[in-house]
């Protein structure tokens, strides 16, 4: 019997990934929702609410004001805690908060954001004021939209509503919610000033550690020039002008590719998927993008800058592909997609032994199943112990993962990477490679592991039977 | 004296921190235990996060995963499915069930529940406990010190069947309050203990959280306090809070069980650890131990060094409640002029204060402490001291700009050395600073 890919049968040996989201439909995209995202188990679940997904997307805006309505913990247990940087303003790093007491609760909490709006807006004077309803807020039925609107007609800039409370879904869904909003209420509600060249969007890079500066000027290096940034280190009125680009790359991010589709149909933007992890891909992006631009010229400068850039990459990466050849490791990434960071890896001779498919998509899996050998491990969901077991399993060397991991990999004296948002290492573009080898290079050959795994001197001495 | 408020509708830079957070730390100092928090997703992954950014250690915790239609129809279906899966999967000794605003916005019965769910699964042994701790009412303090009530209220409930009580004079049940470091409680506990007292401290961060190698992966908690321990602290002769908002849970176990308790309010400085170490000394009829003696003497020589630092200077201090309490203790013997105290919340103890408290955010602090010297708050008021040119002391929850913050001490003479001359130090730093920039500037 010929099984679909939906099916449950014993054919398929891993069952990579939740059968609900191989309907691409459903986390990734604006259009049909013909189906929700799987539910988190109680008792088993991890991660973030959409909140937390909305913020990610948007607080990179960062001279607008981010101002969260609900009790405090939403705002006061997630403030500052994204590794996205600033190249200027820093509105967004102020942490807002309507904070609801328990009278605001029973009495409806409108009053207190809509004067929360015009106290923002008068002591900081934003460009803009993005206002998040939380559980509660959504829960008592606050009328955040209306609150909003009135508000901007009094004060005179825009007050942008994100309905993404955390009870509706997952982060991805709240990454796609802020999308929406961006769509809704932002994005082709300016205009660029009249000489600016136009360029390509950057669709979902939020700049952690810097990365974006990095891809921006290897970007200009080659003479292309970036519209807007959706959303690092972005400023709010860039995106407003947003539908004036050329091209839309969609960075490693699904959930936002239902935003550059709905800007293809609406503005006739064409868009690509890329990456900026390792150098091939890298290659290919900057190339698509002077393919989509349609300029010859221009790409026989990307052409010319990617043959330089790569040789002196492959030069400078010399020593630390020796040291690296054949080492193992296993990759287990949130937010950043695992099949770009594969394609590093590969190409500094780490091989990927075990990988997470927990939040990939249908497309995903099939990237990551291009990229992995046959005998590759996918891990279809969380739970430390799930990896650690790979880890030891498939006598990995190394496990690459995010934030939340590293402490529990830290007491299995098992060397680890950082990959998600809180990191501070930037391994995009070809520098991002070679920053990403030396990292590598250093957690590998740290002494701790060899100190760590040697008992005391007063153990040592024990019989091994006593122990 | 009194409690301020500054009139503004939006909180600005907060430092108040969900109350249920302060459950989920209370639970990791109790061996093989579980805080299960009863809402959505998000209010456990922030938690998780920001514990695990403060302590570098994994911690556990679990949610009932609530989504829209759960909160609207029936939110107990997931507690229900959450509990069976941890308590099959993973066999804790503790749970605790934390309630948020979601389950209390919605009116969700989940006490009930779980007695019925006890009932039904003739759950013996272990231990399994609910707690309300909506995030609109009080901060990461008041959460701690209720689930540690609450904890107590079961333990008492599930031993009162077995007859008289037989009192442990030589044993002292200890209650730390939330704002001590794993290393205070430790410091604590070898106080106490070199009077020739048992000591159960209740939680016990100290051994779960003080960062120790253990391999072999758990979701539950790895250390602290454990289950036996705990039932036996019923029998202790003493109980010792410290921390205001442990008075509540050392008056539960005397209304139930009769045992007599002291509190001890401020942990920092030499009057408070003088306090501490007679109290030890007079109950326990031992002498004070020689090492603390010379602490003292080391104590107050560091102090008698530093104070032409601290000479003229002022300081501002935005902590949670009793930890305001301690720190302005602190800093009153050292002759530091006292800018602005901020607090999350008010408690009786800051309402007390002789001095004035202003309860607010870090925007706040910005604003009253203008002029300070010295900026005392959690890793949240970096880039307010920097705006107002203060020095920037880190303490408190969360602290991520430092290495081993959580394995400083603050307690005891030797606490207050190490506090001393760390704020003296950068004070130091901060004037070696100025001086150069004025030579460049020039
Ligand atoms: S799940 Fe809801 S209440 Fe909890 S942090 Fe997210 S938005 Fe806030």
């Amino acid at each position: 019997m010929k099984h679909s890919i939906l099916s449950e049968g014993d054919e398929e040996p891993m069952d990579p990934v939740r059968k609900d989201e191989f309907d691409s439909e459903a986390c990734g995209s604006i259009a049909p929702k013909a189906k929700p995202c799987p539910r988190p188990k109680p008792g088993e679940a991890a991660g973030g609410c959409s909140f937390d997904g909305a913020q990610i997307t948007l607080l990179p805006i960062m001279d607008a004001a981010h101002l969260v309505h609900g009790p405090i913990a939403c705002a006061g247990n997630s403030w500052e805690s994204r590794g996205t940087l600033s190249s200027g303003p820093c509105l967004s790093q102020y942490g807002f908060a309507t904070d609801l007491t328990d009278s605001d609760i029973i009495f409806g909490g409108e009053k207190k954001l809509k004067e929360s709006i015009d106290y923002i807006a008068e002591r900081f004077a934003p460009p803009a004021i993005f206002v998040y309803s939380t559980c509660v807020t959504a829960l008592i039925g606050e009328d955040m939209d209306a609150v909003c609107k009135t508000a901007a007609e009094r004060i005179g800039i825009p007050v942008i509503p994100v309905n993404s409370p955390g009870f509706v879904g997952s982060k991805n869904l709240g990454n796609r919610l802020a999308g929406d909003a961006l769509l809704q209420y932002v994005i082709g509600t300016g205009e660029p000033e009249p000489l600016t060249p136009l360029g390509v969007n950057l669709i979902g890079e939020y700049n952690i550690a810097g990365e974006m500066w990095d891809i921006e000027k290897l970007m200009n290096s080659a003479g292309i020039t970036v519209t807007s940034r959706i959303t690092g280190d972005a400023r709010y009125k860039e995106i407003t002008w947003a539908h004036r680009a050329k091209v839309n790359m969609v960075v490693c991010s699904r959930a936002l590719l239902g935003l550059a589709k709905e800007m293809e149909s609406r503005y006739g933007i064409p868009y690509f998927e890329g990456s900026f992890y390792g150098a091939k891909e890298t290659t290919y992006s900057l190339r698509q993008m002077a393919f989509l631009m349609n300029d010859r010229e221009m790409e026989r400068r990307v052409d010319r800058l990617t043959e330089r850039e790569e040789a002196r990459l492959s030069q400078d990466l010399r020593p630390y592909r020796k040291l690296l050849k054949g080492k193992r490791a296993v990759l287990y990434t949130g937010g950043v997609k695992s099949w770009s960071v594969i394609s590093a890896l590969k190409e500094l001779g780490v091989q990927v032994v075990g990988v997470g498919t927990n939040k990939s998509t249908e497309d995903d899996v099939r990237r990551i199943a291009d990229r992995v050998g046959d005998d590759t491990e996918y891990i279809p969901e969380g739970g430390a112990s799930r990896i650690i077991k790979t880890v030891r399993e498939r006598k990995a060397d190394i496990m690459i993962a995010g934030g939340r991991n590293m402490y529990v990999a830290m007491k299995e004296q098992i060397p680890f990477i950082d990959i998600n948002q809180e990191r501070h290492k930037a391994y995009a573009g070809y520098e991002g490679l070679l920053r990403l080898a030396k990292e590598l290079t250093y957690s590998l050959a740290n002494p701790i592991w060899k100190l760590a795994a040697s008992p005391a001197p007063w153990d040592k001495e024990a019989h091994p039977y006593d122990r | 004296m009194t409690v301020n408020r500054r009139k503004k509708p939006a909180s600005v830079n907060p430092m108040k921190i969900g109350q249920s957070l302060g459950a989920v730390l209370a639970l990791q100092g109790c061996y093989r235990a579980m805080p299960l928090i009863h809402g959505s997703q998000g209010c456990s992954a922030f938690p998780k996060a920001l514990l695990t950014r403060h302590f570098r250690e994994p911690i556990a915790v679990q949610t009932s995963a609530l989504q829209e239609m759960d909160v609207i129809f029936d939110a107990n279906r997931n507690l229900e499915e959450a509990l069976n899966l941890v308590l099959s999967k993973h066999r804790p000794d503790i749970i605790g069930i934390i309630g948020t605003e979601l389950t209390d916005v919605a009116g969700v019965d989940y006490q009930n529940m779980l007695k019925t769910y006890k009932r039904e699964r003739n759950m013996r042994g272990g231990l399994a406990f609910s707690v309300v701790l909506p995030d609109f009412r009080g901060s990461l303090e008041s959460g701690f010190s209720s689930t540690v009530e609450a904890m107590i209220d079961e333990m008492i409930q599930q031993v009162g069947h077995r007859g008289s009580r037989s009192v442990n004079t030589r044993q002292i049940t200890l209650l730390p309050g939330s704002f001590l470091t794993p290393a205070d409680v430790m410091e604590l506990k070898e106080i106490i203990s070199s009077f020739g007292f048992e000591v159960i401290a209740l939680p016990d961060i100290s051994t779960s959280l003080s960062g120790h190698l253990l391999t072999g992966f758990s979701p539950l908690t790895r250390g602290g306090v454990p289950l036996d321990s705990m039932l036996q602290s019923l029998q202790s002769g003493l109980t010792i809070a410290i921390g205001g908002s442990m008075e509540r849970p050392a008056r539960r176990l005397h209304n139930a069980l009769g045992t007599p308790y002291k509190v001890f309010e401020g942990a920092m400085g030499l009057k408070a650890s003088d306090e501490l170490l007679h109290f030890l000394h007079q109950i326990s009829g031992e002498p004070v131990p020689l090492r603390y003696c010379w602490q003292r003497e080391n104590l107050l020589d560091s102090m008698l060094d530093a104070h032409f630092q601290f000479a003229g200077m002022s300081a501002l201090t935005a902590l949670e409640p009793d930890h305001l309490y301690s720190v302005s203790g602190w800093l009153e013997e050292l002759g530091v002029e006292q800018k602005a105290l901020i607090t999350s919340y008010e408690t009786p103890l800051v309402a007390g204060m002789e001095r004035e408290v202003w309860v607010g955010d870090l925007d706040d602090a910005e604003v009253l402490g203008k002029g300070a010297d010295l900026w005392i708050s959690n890793s949240h008021g970096i880039a307010g001291a920097q705006r107002i040119g203060a020095a920037f002391m880190p303490a408190g929850f969360p602290v991520w700009n430092e290495l081993g913050a959580y394995m400083s001490v603050s307690v005891g003479y030797r606490g207050a050395m190490e506090w001393s001359n760390k704020a003296g130090n950068l004070l130091m730093q901060r004037e070696a600073g100025h001086r150069e920039s004025s030579v460049r500037h020039r």
